[in-house]
């Protein structure tokens, strides 16, 4: 009795206990403080804001820490004492090397966001988006990804084709893809951008609504992706759509598609951002967050001139970029692109005046281009976090495409040639009347000097002209005699230069890597 | 017989009488104590006033014994009055153990389980508890991962269970469960430490015990095997450190002041170049960089010694402690409140630790049925802390800079880098960033717990506790506008940020117990829910007008950071257990553990974790009667699963990240998914012996372990191609459960105690602790590989793979230098560079000449092998107690054997292809023409692969630390009572007095980058832990 009386005790006290029991609600806990992947995309609104973020942070590495390292420094335009970079100008860069990772890793950071939506948003998009928001996004993220391809392809040649990165994050082993297989892969996505992308004319007033890539922007960087496979027919028809469209204008200048309020100079001041010439540019923040806005300044600028502890005048225009430049004074974009001794900038710091001694890595110069001043003065943001934007592709360059896809022979010499003085008579040039494709080259290497591109343009002439034209670059100094003497280094490039090598941790993670290209199956 | 055996005795030898008195160790009278002459049956018990007589013969070895307490052996050497001191014996049987969610008799204890004597640590000068049970417990592996006062430690209970993150153990304090995991990679995953200025690997996390007074803590009790921890189910699989605070007792009220204060100071330093050896080496590098040259250097051995930056930054440091506390009650309540105190400045400049902790214990008997008591603790700790281990951090610069730059302008300012090339490789000058900027991290926590329990009938007892454990942490950091050298910080920035974590949980626990003839039973079912929630705010501003007010918003930028964090877990159990004993003789425990965790996804989230163990007390068996050799005979065993969650919630599902673009606020995808992910688990075997010998002189408990972890959760992707790597912007791998591994091992804890020679006591405890870790399974061929961050990349070292250890070390086998054209003839081609004579891209006369492994004729990256291993064979602890009247003297040896360290500072002070950059003087033996004996390879461009990840830089980690060593003198009894003192102790000690090892590098204690059990042995510029010299006193009235 008693016995029974306890386990009924018991049992009335377990009961009890389980009325504490928790809800189902108890466990779900969406998270707090961010989005769910999972949930998004349900309002234009949503899907619209959901590219923003492909325009800079993956970007980061690449821009701050390699574009200009080989687009400048290995092609010979500028030279260094830096230990490390150093290794760029005599052709030392070796597996090791952290930019051959950091390039890696940036870009193909930019290939996971971009195929995150690409592979999400069609699945998960609310009903009541309306259809061409939903392609445009898309487009604008396969524009992304086609041009981080583009780079990965021109730096490290064969590379792994990733097209859905869930599928991938489950293999041990990612084979890499053959070079021709990566410019189909890009091309695909291009013509699906120009297909996708929302059409329009770039505003000469309100620049912040030109900060999106549009179909035209596909269609830009297309013809220049057909002028890497020297395919000029292709490359002059696209790049004669895009001039014929009127979406862009050459900021400055006297041509009847230019902005005549705009200049060179002013190309590269924060207020003009997204002026009608940007096609694509990386669209820094003003938060002052490291990797949200743009620290070329930073690696550009001498000491003191950002009013933080950067500055720190990692590269000095090398002589040979100085002598390439017809007339100093007459071509503005000099001005524009490299400090002079003693040259004055008025919108820099309330008015700055560079110095008589400037001498950056023994070049008797520093360099201007992307060099802002403080933030007060130009837009915000803090110590390698600065809002100006990086151009990837502008419309003086789309001329030069133009330009040159004419006199290889794929369309009107006439009306490349036009495009292509458009582009001098801006810079304070006279006309070439008949320019060669050694006139284009030097037009470019000039035109796009520190937007890192020459290094490209040297290595697409082919593998005899590329080794030769590097190996007789000028990369030495001036001495500090008066008048200043050069002191005279050259280095020998090699084939084997001219791609870089795939980074030792990642070699040591993929084997895939170290095996012959397989071809890429464009099936699935 | 008896009789007669008196008798001889009686008229045998000279007889004498011996009176006294027995206390405890807090001088209290010990009523009932046992007084016998060894060897006879002779014996008294002492009255209540724990005073005693005795007849005995001249030369009698009386035995002074209680219940808890070591025996104490005396020769009366003709003495008549000997008062006796008993010392609590924690390891002896027959004690009441605190175990999960109960407590039981020591002696029918079937898990593993090791306790600490808090005794043996109490005059020790360390700031948390963490640091203290290092050496005290056998299979707990504790290193201390930088001397930043207040950060973190690495605990490892048997081995390291998971490659996971967090390989910490789960810390209940009076019942609350606490994370031991410095890096909160289950909560917010943001380092309380971190995140703003100074952000980065090499932020000292902090430990999550600081907040615990350790003078506070009555026992330490390490729950080491699965069936003990399987009570505690999910949280157990890296073992369960039960800590429990002290309470009141009833009696004489008591009041207790013991203060400390101590001198810090820095054990040694690195030998680096002085201005003149430095001076002829950058002469050298500038050569073969083809630099300018330097014409203050042109004639070195005029130069003077230059600045030594490591005296700058190191500096003797002061520390002290005060605590009071009272404690006391009548039979039904009983109370113990105290406060303390302390302050410690770091050897590193700009760092520090200050604490004050209030606690309050009570317990209340409201009838005969109904009990109930609370214990809280709130403590107020803040840290100034400076940037470690990290190739940014204090040390590293004060290693790497230059001694050609003055600390210090001629005006005061400080000095730095001017010339355009110095300012491009600069080297930060530490001081001025030391003295500059402020980090400092204010931690506020209250943590407590409250309990009422009701008898419900006779042995059902039903208790319900309600506890919390809330913090508010505040950051401030500010960086202001300096100068030094060219480099201008013109903008100052601040950054704030405000964080409260809340914990509660809730248990009710309902336990029968019964007892009939030889069988006594305790069962126990309990139901336990849990919540713990996190929400901080960041914000931060610049450009403030000077740097006297940088409040927020009064600068000129308004620049917010990605502003809040938050979220919140939750956790239900219900849990059983039944403990049955026969006679004391068989004890059977089982367990069970029922958990579901919001941190999977739906169909995810419950586990279930069972448990059964046994013992037998063979000296209890009437077979053994005769044998007398060894006593108290335990042999014990045990199975248990256990699990681990340890992750951060919705870890399952995908996120967007908000960042600040030009065009307005946008979004990237944070992480890859994985709804699949469930729980890890580990299964464990236990068998163990304890037994005492020499008339129990002698204890020893010696145990096995086998325990086989799988289904790791582990954020992984087998190639950065697929993610972005660590590229800003990059999305993080997906948590996935992969793998399994095994650690088996053995634990030895052996004590003795004795009185040595007249009247001097010894007791002494040997711990030691040895494991053999194993990956089982994992992904086929594919490696786990563990990157550090070094000065010229981030670099793979460690390498964890199927059938070998995890977390070895990955690289190159040096064979030499080429030093002639002979070692060059037919040797294999390094890494594709061609023999011959250049400054860069070659291999040449003077270079590492590495071994081809895999013997295919050439060296590249299919040469690299297992090259060091950060395991030790095993590691001890070796406490040594000595008492001669009223002194005693503590020694405390610790150390660990056959271990490896990756001396990654060493590489970097070796490179001999930096600029600007300080280094080693071996350096200066470099090969040349004229050197070809040299000991270290020719200087070289940046592209040099001398500088590979190999054996070169993996040294033996092994070492014997005379960690403690307390000299104390304790007033007799005689002064104490013209004074009105119960007791008062002065004593002083030397920690860390001196280490033995081949360890070049500051400290071969390195521990685990941040807890990372990836990156175990790696030094990568670790705040090197000081030597500290005290001087305290405790004094109770």
């Amino acid at each position: 009795m008693k016995k029974q009386y306890k386990i009924r005790t018991f049992l009335l006290v377990l009961a009890l206990m389980t009325a504490f029991s928790c809800e189902e609600e108890f466990f779900d806990r969406p998270p707090e403080d961010s989005f769910n992947a999972a949930g998004f995309y349900q309002t234009t609104e949503e899907v619209e804001v959901a590219t923003r973020g492909l325009y800079l942070r993956p970007w980061f590495d690449f821009i701050s820490n390699t574009a200009w390292v080989i687009g400048e420094i290995a092609s010979g335009n500028a030279r260094t004492y830096d230990p490390r970079n150093a290794d760029f100008v005599n052709f030392a860069v070796n597996s090791n090397h952290q930019n051959v990772a950091r390039t890696w890793t940036s870009l193909y950071a930019v290939v996971a966001q971009s195929n995150a939506i690409i592979n999400t948003l069609p699945g998960s998009v609310g009903a009541q988006v309306p259809q061409e928001v939903v392609d445009n996004a898309i487009g604008e993220a396969r524009f992304m990804r086609a041009i981080a391809y583009f780079y990965l392809v021109r730096i490290y040649g064969s590379v792994p084709i990733i097209a859905n990165n869930t599928e991938a994050i489950q293999q041990l082993e990612l084979e890499r893809n053959p070079i021709d297989d990566v410019y189909r892969f890009i091309t695909l996505d291009l013509e699906f951008a120009i297909d996708n992308c929302f059409e329009k004319i770039r505003s000469t007033s309100n620049y912040i609504e030109n900060a999106h890539v549009t179909s035209g922007s596909a269609k830009a960087l297309l013809a220049k992706v057909y002028l890497y496979q020297e395919d000029y027919t292709m490359a002059y028809q696209l790049a004669d759509e895009v001039i014929s469209s009127g979406e862009f204008k050459l900021f400055g200048g006297d041509a009847e598609d230019g902005d005549p309020n705009g200049s060179y100079y002013g190309l590269f001041q924060t207020a003009n951002d997204n002026n009608p010439e940007s096609i694509f540019a990386i669209q820094w923040g003003t938060s002052g967050q490291f990797a949200e806005g743009n620290s070329l300044q930073s690696l550009f600028a001498q000491a003191g001139l950002t009013g933080f502890a950067d500055g720190w005048g990692a590269l000095g225009p090398s002589l040979d970029l100085q002598e390439a430049y017809e007339d100093n004074t007459q071509d503005v974009r000099f001005y524009a692109t490299i400090q002079a001794p003693g040259a004055f900038y008025p919108d820099i710091n309330g008015g700055y005046t560079t110095a008589a001694d400037i001498d950056l890595h023994d070049t008797k110069a520093g360099v201007k281009k992307y060099v802002i001043g403080t933030p007060d003065d130009d837009g915000g943001g803090a110590q390698q976090s600065y809002p100006n934007n990086t151009y990837i592709l502008r419309y003086g360059e789309l001329l030069l495409i133009h330009a040159e896809a004419a006199i290889m022979g794929g369309g009107s010499t006439a009306q490349g040639t036009t495009s292509f003085n458009k582009v001098r008579r801006r810079a304070g040039l006279n006309d070439i009347i008949n320019p060669t494709i050694d006139d284009i080259f030097e037009e470019r290497r000039i035109e796009l000097a520190f937007e890192f591109e020459f290094w490209y343009d040297v290595v697409r002439r082919g593998e005899a002209f590329a080794v030769d034209f590097l190996s007789n670059t000028e990369r030495g100094i001036f001495t500090d005699t008066d008048p200043p003497q050069v002191d005279s280094r050259k280095f020998a490039a090699t084939a084997d230069d001219l791609l870089y090598p795939y980074p030792t941790t990642e070699l040591q993670k993929n084997p895939g890597l170290s095996k012959e290209p397989v071809p890429y199956n464009f099936d699935n | 017989m008896t009789m007669l055996f008196c008798c001889f005795t009686f008229y045998g030898l000279a007889q004498n009488q011996i009176s006294g008195v027995v206390r405890d160790e807090a001088g209290e009278p010990v009523p009932g104590a046992n007084i016998v002459e060894e060897g006879t049956s002779n014996g008294t018990i002492s009255d209540a006033n724990g005073r005693y007589s005795l007849l005995v013969q001249d030369d009698a070895t009386l035995v002074f014994s209680f219940i808890g307490y070591v025996n104490q052996i005396i020769k009366v050497g003709g003495r008549s009055v000997i008062d006796i001191t008993l010392a609590e014996n924690v390891e002896v049987l027959n004690e009441v153990v605190v175990i999960g969610y109960g407590t039981e008799m020591a002696e029918k204890i079937s898990g593993s389980v090791s306790l600490v004597d808090t005794k043996t640590i109490k005059d020790i000068p360390q700031v948390s508890i963490d640091q203290l049970i290092q050496g005290r417990a056998s299979g707990v592996m504790v290193t201390q991962n930088s001397g930043q006062p207040g950060s973190s430690v690495s605990v490892r209970i048997r081995g390291i269970n998971s490659i996971n993150g967090s390989s910490e153990p789960l810390y209940v304090i009076d019942g609350i469960p606490v994370s031991g995991d410095s890096r909160n990679l289950s909560s917010s995953g943001i380092s309380t430490a971190g995140a703003g200025i100074g952000e980065g690997s090499g932020a000292a996390d902090v430990s999550p015990l600081a907040a615990l007074n350790p003078n506070d803590i009555k026992s330490v009790v390490v729950l080491k095997d699965a069936s003990a921890t399987a009570i505690y189910g999910s949280r157990g699989s890296n073992g369960v450190v039960l800590i429990t605070t002290k309470k009141g007792q009833s009696g004489k009220a008591r009041l207790n002041y013991s203060t400390f204060f101590a001198l810090q100071r820095p054990t040694n330093a690195y030998n680096l170049m002085n201005l003149q050896e430095y001076a002829t080496l950058q002469n050298t590098i500038g050569e073969i960089y083809e630099l300018p040259t330097i014409a203050e250097f042109s004639q070195p051995q005029l130069l003077g010694t230059g600045t030594n930056w490591q005296q700058e930054i190191f500096d003797d440091a002061f520390m002290q402690n005060h605590q009071l506390s009272l404690s006391g009650g009548s039979e039904k309540h009983t109370y113990y409140i105290s406060g303390s105190f302390v302050d410690q400045e770091g050897t590193i400049l700009g760092s520090g630790f200050q604490r004050g902790t209030i606690r309050a214990n009570l317990n209340a008997d409201i009838n005969d049925r109904i009990r109930g008591g609370f214990s809280i603790g709130a403590t107020r700790s803040k840290e100034q802390i400076a940037l470690s281990n990290s190739p940014q951090g204090l040390i590293s610069l004060s290693l790497l800079n230059p001694p050609s730059i003055a600390v210090r302008n001629p005006d005061g300012s400080f000095a730095g880098p001017i010339t355009a090339e110095e300012i491009a490789f600069g080297i930060r000058n530490p001081i001025a960033e030391a003295s500059n900027i402020r980090n400092d991290l204010v931690r506020n926590r209250i943590l407590g717990n409250l309990f009422v329990e009701v008898d419900i009938i006779e042995g059902l007892t039903l208790r319900a506790e309600a506890g919390g454990d809330f913090a508010f942490n505040n950051t401030d950091q500010f960086q202001p506008t300096f100068s030094y050298g060219s480099i201008e910080r013109g903008t100052n920035v601040a950054i704030s940020r405000r964080e409260n974590t809340d914990f509660w949980i809730l248990k009710q626990l309902l336990t029968y117990t019964k007892a009939f003839d030889k069988h006594e039973m305790t069962l126990l079912v309990g139901h336990e829910a849990q919540e713990s929630s996190y929400n901080g705010i960041r914000a931060q501003d610049g450009n403030f007008i000077g740097n006297d007010f940088p409040i927020l918003g009064t600068g000129n930028d308004n620049d917010v950071l990605p502003p809040q964090y938050k979220g919140s877990n939750a956790l239900e159990s219900y849990l059983a257990r039944a403990i049955y004993s026969f006679d004391s003789r068989y004890n059977l425990t089982a367990s069970i553990r029922r958990d579901k965790s919001s941190k999977f996804a739906p169909g995810n989230r419950v586990g279930y974790f069972p448990s059964v163990s046994a013992s037998w007390r063979l000296s209890e068996e009437a077979f053994i009667g005769g044998f007398n050799a060894l006593q108290d005979i335990k042999v014990f065993g045990g199975y248990g699963v256990v699990g681990n969650q340890d992750i951060s919630n919705f870890a399952f599902g995908s996120t967007l990240r908000p960042v600040n673009t030009g065009i307005g606020t946008g979004f990237e995808f944070q992480n890859f998914s994985n709804e699949a992910l469930t729980w890890e688990s580990s299964t464990q075997v236990n068998a163990g012996v304890s037994f005492t010998a020499f008339k129990s002189k002698l204890s020893a408990t010696i145990e096995v372990y086998n325990k086989v972890s799988k289904d790791f959760l582990f954020q992984f992707a087998p190639n950065d191609a697929v993610t972005g790597g660590i590229s800003p912007g990059s999305v993080t791998p997906p948590w996935v459960n992969i793998g399994e591994m095994q650690n088996k091992g053995i634990d030895i804890t052996l004590g003795y105690s004795d009185e040595i020679a007249n009247r001097i006591t010894w007791n002494s405890t040997l711990t030691v602790s040895h494991y053999k870790n194993n990956v089982n399974r994992l992904l086929g061929d594919t490696p786990i590989l563990g990157q550090v961050e070094l000065l010229d990349a981030p670099k793979n070292i460690s390498f964890t793979r199927e059938g070998q250890a995890l977390g070895l070390f990955y690289g190159y086998v040096v064979e030499g230098l080429f030093r002639s054209l002979d070692d060059i003839q037919g040797a294999p081609i390094q890494f594709g560079r061609p023999f011959e004579n250049a400054l860069f891209g070659t291999t040449w006369l003077g270079d590492v000449k590495f071994k081809d492994i895999n013997g295919d004729g050439v060296v590249d990256g299919n040469d690299r092998t297992v090259i060091g291993n950060p395991h030790p064979d095993f590691t001890f602890g070796f406490q040594n107690s000595f008492s001669w009247k009223n002194f005693d003297l503590s020694i405390f040896l610790q150390g660990s054997y056959g271990n490896d360290i990756f001396n990654a500072v060493g590489r970097t002070l070796t490179a001999g292809n930096r600029t600007y950059t300080n280094q080693l003087p071996s350096v200066l033996d470099y090969w040349s023409v004229d050197n070809p004996n040299a000991s270290s390879p020719r200087l070289a461009r940046n592209d040099t692969q001398n500088i590979n990840i190999s054996d070169r830089y993996v040294e033996d980690g092994s070492y014997v630390r005379i960690q403690n060593v307390t000299f104390g003198y304790s007033l007799p009894s005689a002064i104490l009572e013209k004074l009105s003192v119960q007791r008062l102790k002065i004593y002083t000690s030397i920690q860390n007095l001196y280490t033995f090892t081949n360890y070049s590098g500051y400290d071969p204690e390195v521990g685990a980058i941040n807890q990372n059990v990836l990156l175990n042995g790696i030094d990568n510029g670790r705040y090197p832990i000081p030597r500290t010299f005290t001087l305290g006193l405790n004094v109770e009235f």
